[in-house]
């Protein structure tokens, strides 16, 4: 089973956020790029005949209403430049970025302050905090500019103060928190206006690795009680599977591949992806469905029943217990069997990786 | 042939060949050419410009430039200063004190401190402050600090809008640049003679000459500040849709408020050490005793005086310092500590309300104790111990004195001024392309010609030795010091006080002691230059010796090299770039002084500087002087800004 879908030509009004054909171009003839055949070369050939460097070139993708959609690439890719031309701090080149049908691009200066206050919200990975105001009035910010008055808007802020678990720190500057506590006071900040969409630009790559994992789970915790749309840019793959629904890998400015983080495992488009996914445990992303294989000679079909959308990781206890084959079934269709051998084999492939990788980079 | 053609490609070694070559020319056609004409003679240049200045003084009641533009700023801000000077150091008109007397303005300033840092530090102020009444020099204080608030007021008044504009938008930056980067390197001295022209001597045209020399200064911090913000919060602030004004006042300012605080403190000091030199040009305060002093070598007053300008800027400095340590946070106090500082405030306003009523009621509170003064017997002290140095000491103020005039002076005097001006010119043309290129070579070439056109060129020249040998002594100095305050943070320590000292002090100070030391000399000139250049030097070379990374310094001291080998091969030549910029800065500081020199004896422009003031048949020589000035500064910077720029970028 695959969730990718090619992207139609036309952008989709329901989407929360659509995106077609969306160009950045820095340089000195930025514009004489997209629509003529300097398009089609690669970016170094690019820069050599024309000095400009395409950061983000014809990317096109929908994120459904509710979705955490990632971005995932390495330094370079154009990740972070693609965020910014989303909500216009950075001005794309040429493309259309509609969210909840209105093409922002087109949004006039006052049009787009007003989307920025009300409709969308962004988190940095600095935090980008204002160290002259104490967080509560940090979190306020953008209630204040657009003119909410104190009392009301530090009620609100105190509302999310006690989201994201902030509570007692709202009289502090932002250079008496630790990093991890920074990072919550720029979720708080962006949840303070109840926006449509939250973008957030690999908010935790500053972090330290336990703490990351933390603000990993508070950030899946609050889209599960609010669920918020989200566009998250990353450059860390574990990270992306763990937070999105769907990811799109990037690559000088380009997707490579755009799907299901079990797609990215199970199929993965190219060298330059499977490159990525090799370290992933594929017990951890891979449904039973995707391993789940023919009935062999002298197999019963005497064994439990699994459904086949159960990552294998959650089912493996259960299947080792059966000690033989498992049914795999799903939406009330028979899709094969499984076997502890199967999952045994599977799991030490991932050990090779994992240390393969850890032979690499050390531990 | 090869191996010589392998020799040239060094640039040492042809700056060598050169050298040799001139000390020849020089030595052979010594006499020839020189273009000296005596001090009273003016050339058709100058005797043009002379009659020029006596026209402008003919037509400043009728011209209509003068009636209804130059002569209203005038009257404007003279009023301006006045006003303020009636409240804390002249009587106003029908009055026969100041508006408030000695101790409240005492007290008022000690609250102003302790609002904008703390008790310690207000304190310090008052004590300073009582200091300067102590040495007599009570009214000639408050005189210099009316000027100094004036200008500091008016400067960033102008300055602070003008900077944030600049630092915001990189198009008027561009404009602003070049205005910028030539009031950093024009010597005090060269405002003072066509401001006099156009404002009169006076309190307007002092005024108006500190805010040419502070202004620009406000400017650059100022936008530097809002320049080199932090990204992230302004882009965060821009990402929830705050308007241009918004991010600006909420954002912008107050992320900004402490670098512009240290832009305040920086434009304080710069208007104080301009209003004391403006006493040239009929600035009151505490100028004026110093100009007196050294005019008739009075050692004791002038050390009277001059001690006072230094106990405020050092109060000055430290209030406005302190300022800026208290917004190193942007954290505010919270609970008891803001309890009793609001307890502080109110006691403090309290008491200097009470000091400003006593001070209009009691004479002792209005005018400073006669009984408190000392200032005769401090400067009968200061005298005593200066005669007592001179004859101590003479081996160095007077034996090292002529020994260095002798020896190294007099022989580069000899090179620069008495040869043919053509052989000058030339050579100093060709050391300008070795060192920095075409472009450099070409401008000196035309800017020393214009000189020579002038008719002041051998007055140049004999500037030119005294600062290119003070230049040197200041290398010499600052790269000794430097690298060791790079090593040792002991060392830097040791060094900070005299360093910052030198950083606060007013150029003119220097003056009365060097004077009272080795007399009115070329040496002392150059003896003055060194002490106001060195601190900078000294920090630069600091700077750039400690700014290598330290695993440099710990890669060649665990491949065995020696401490020596350490600084020489790796830290000095890692730091080249530093070096180099810290000799351009030094040439400027030089530069600067010695023209002040003029005053001391040490002949050249800066002295006809001076003469130009004071004789009104010479003005336009005066004024040539300080033209000629501008483009010697403009040929230094140019050639060491060109060298340093070179040696930053090893391939082109």
């Amino acid at each position: 089973m695959s969730d990718e879908t090619p992207v139609s030509a036309a952008a989709d009004p329901a989407a929360a956020i659509s995106v077609r054909a969306l160009w950045k171009v820095f340089g000195p003839s930025a514009d004489k790029v997209v629509g003529t055949p300097l398009a089609d070369l690669t970016r170094k050939e690019l820069l050599n005949e024309t000095g400009c460097v395409a950061a983000v070139r014809d990317v096109s993708f929908d994120v459904a209403p509710g979705e955490v959609f990632v971005v995932m690439g390495l330094s370079g890719s154009g990740k972070s430049t693609l965020v910014r031309c989303l909500t216009r701090l950075i001005e794309p080149t040429a493309g259309s970025v509609l969210v909840s049908g209105e093409d922002i691009l087109k949004a006039s200066p006052s049009r787009l302050r007003e989307l920025r206050r009300t409709q969308f919200s962004m988190v940095f990975q600095h935090f980008g905090l204002l160290p002259h105001r104490r967080v509560i009035d940090n979190i306020a910010y953008s209630l204040e500019i657009n003119g909410v008055k104190k009392e009301a808007r530090h009620a609100r802020a105190n509302e999310v103060i006690e989201l994201v678990g902030l509570h007692g720190y709202g009289n502090s500057y932002p250079e008496q928190l630790s990093g991890g506590m920074q990072q919550r006071v720029g979720l708080a900040r962006a949840l303070a206006v109840d926006p449509k969409v939250m973008f957030l630009d690999e908010p935790f790559s500053a972090l330290d690795p336990l703490i990351r994992r933390d603000m990993q789970a508070e950030v899946m915790r609050l889209h599960r009680d609010l669920g918020k749309t989200m566009v998250f840019i990353t450059h860390d793959l574990a990270e992306a599977m763990k937070v999105g629904d769907r990811i799109a890998i990037m690559r000088d400015g380009a997707v490579v591949q755009m799907g299901t983080p079990e797609d990215l495992v199970a199929n993965p488009a190219d060298d330059y992806v499977a490159d990525f996914t090799r370290d992933i445990p594929k017990s951890h992303v891979l449904c039973l469905h995707a391993i789940a294989r023919p009935l062999a000679d002298g197999e019963d079909l005497d064994g439990p029943e699994l459904d086949g959308g159960m990552v294998i990781r959650d089912a493996t206890p259960t299947i080792l217990e059966a000690r033989r084959a498992v049914k795999v079934v799903q939406n009330g269709q028979f899709l094969g069997v499984v076997t502890p051998d199967d999952v045994l084999r599977l799991i030490s492939g991932d050990v090779d990786a994992v240390t393969a990788q850890e032979a690499e980079t050390g531990p | 042939m090869t191996r010589v053609r392998e020799l040239l490609r060094h640039k040492w070694i042809l700056v060598l060949l050169l050298v040799v070559v001139w000390i020849v020319l020089a030595t052979v056609l010594k006499g020839v050419h020189t273009l000296e004409l005596p001090t009273a003679k003016n050339t058709p240049v100058t005797q043009w410009l002379t009659d020029f200045a006596s026209s402008i003084r003919g037509n400043r009641t009728e011209s209509p430039a003068f009636v209804y533009f130059f002569n209203p700023i005038r009257a404007t801000i003279a009023a301006f200063i006045e006003a303020i000077r009636s409240v804390i150091s002249v009587p106003g008109a029908g009055n026969v004190i100041p508006l408030i007397g000695w101790l409240g303005t005492l007290s008022i300033i000690g609250y102003i401190v302790y609002v904008t840092s703390n008790l310690r530090t207000s304190l310090l102020s008052m004590g300073l402050l009582l200091a300067c009444g102590v040495l007599g020099m009570w009214t000639f204080t408050m005189d210099t600090l009316a000027m100094t608030m004036g200008a500091v007021f008016l400067s960033l008044a102008i300055g602070l809008p003008l900077g944030i504009w600049a630092g915001l938008n990189d198009k008027v930056m561009k404009v602003f640049r070049p205005g910028l980067d030539l009031a950093q390197i024009l010597p005090t001295l060269v405002y003072l003679a066509p401001l006099a022209l156009v404002f009169l001597i006076g309190i307007a045209a002092a005024t108006i000459a500190t805010l040419i020399y502070s202004i620009p200064i406000c400017i650059r911090i100022t936008a530097h500040a809002v320049r080199s913000l932090r990204a992230g919060p302004v882009e965060a602030a821009v990402s929830m849709g705050s308007t241009k004004m918004q991010l600006l006042r909420k954002v912008q300012l107050p992320m900004a408020k402490q670098t512009i605080i240290l832009g305040v403190n920086q434009t304080t000091l710069a208007a104080l050490s301009f209003v004391v030199i403006a006493a040239l040009i009929g600035a009151p305060g505490l100028g004026k005793p110093v100009v007196d002093a050294l005019v008739i070598r009075n050692v004791g007053d002038g050390v009277v005086a001059g001690l006072a300008v230094v106990f405020l800027a050092v109060m000055l400095d430290r209030a406005t310092t302190a300022a800026v340590i208290k917004n190193n946070t942007f954290v505010r106090d919270t609970g008891k500590a803001r309890t009793k500082r609001r307890i502080g405030l109110i006691v403090g306003g309290v008491l200097t309300i009470v000091a400003v009523v006593l001070s209009r009621q009691v004479l002792w509170a209005a005018v400073f104790p006669e009984q408190l003064n000392f200032g005769k017997q401090i400067a009968s002290v200061a005298d005593a111990v200066a005669t007592w140095f001179t004859t101590t000491f003479y081996f160095f103020t007077t034996t090292f004195n002529e020994y260095f005039t002798v020896t190294f002076l007099n022989p580069l005097e000899g090179v620069l001024a008495n040869s043919p001006w053509y052989v000058t010119v030339i050579m100093i043309a060709l050391l300008a392309a070795i060192i920095g290129g075409r472009g450099v070579a070409i401008l000196s070439l035309v800017l020393l010609t214009i000189v020579v056109l002038i008719g002041l060129w051998n007055d140049t020249m004999i500037s030119l030795a005294q600062i290119l040998l003070a230049t040197l002594l200041t290398m010499i100095i600052g790269i000794v010091l430097g690298v060791m305050a790079g090593r040792s943070e002991r060392v830097e320590k040791a060094l900070k006080p005299f360093l910052d000292a030198g950083q606060t002090l007013p150029a003119f100070v220097y003056l009365v002691p060097v004077l009272a030391l080795f007399g009115p000399t070329r040496f002392a000139a150059i003896v003055c230059g060194v002490f106001y250049a060195a601190p900078v030097v000294v920090r630069m070379v600091a700077d750039g010796v400690r700014g290598g990374p330290p695993e440099m310094v710990e890669a060649a001291t665990s491949a065995g090299s020696t401490p020596v080998q350490v600084i020489t091969k790796v830290q000095l030549p890692a730091s080249k770039k530093s070096l180099l910029l810290g000799a351009n800065q030094g040439l400027i500081f030089v530069l600067a002084v010695i023209v002040i020199g003029g005053f001391v004896g040490a002949g050249g422009l800066g002295y006809l500087v001076i003469v130009g003031q004071s004789k009104p048949e010479l003005a336009g020589k005066g004024l040539a002087a300080g033209l000629a000035i501008v483009l010697l500064g403009i040929v230094l910077d140019r050639i060491t800004q060109a060298s340093a720029r070179r040696s930053g970028n090893p391939g082109g």
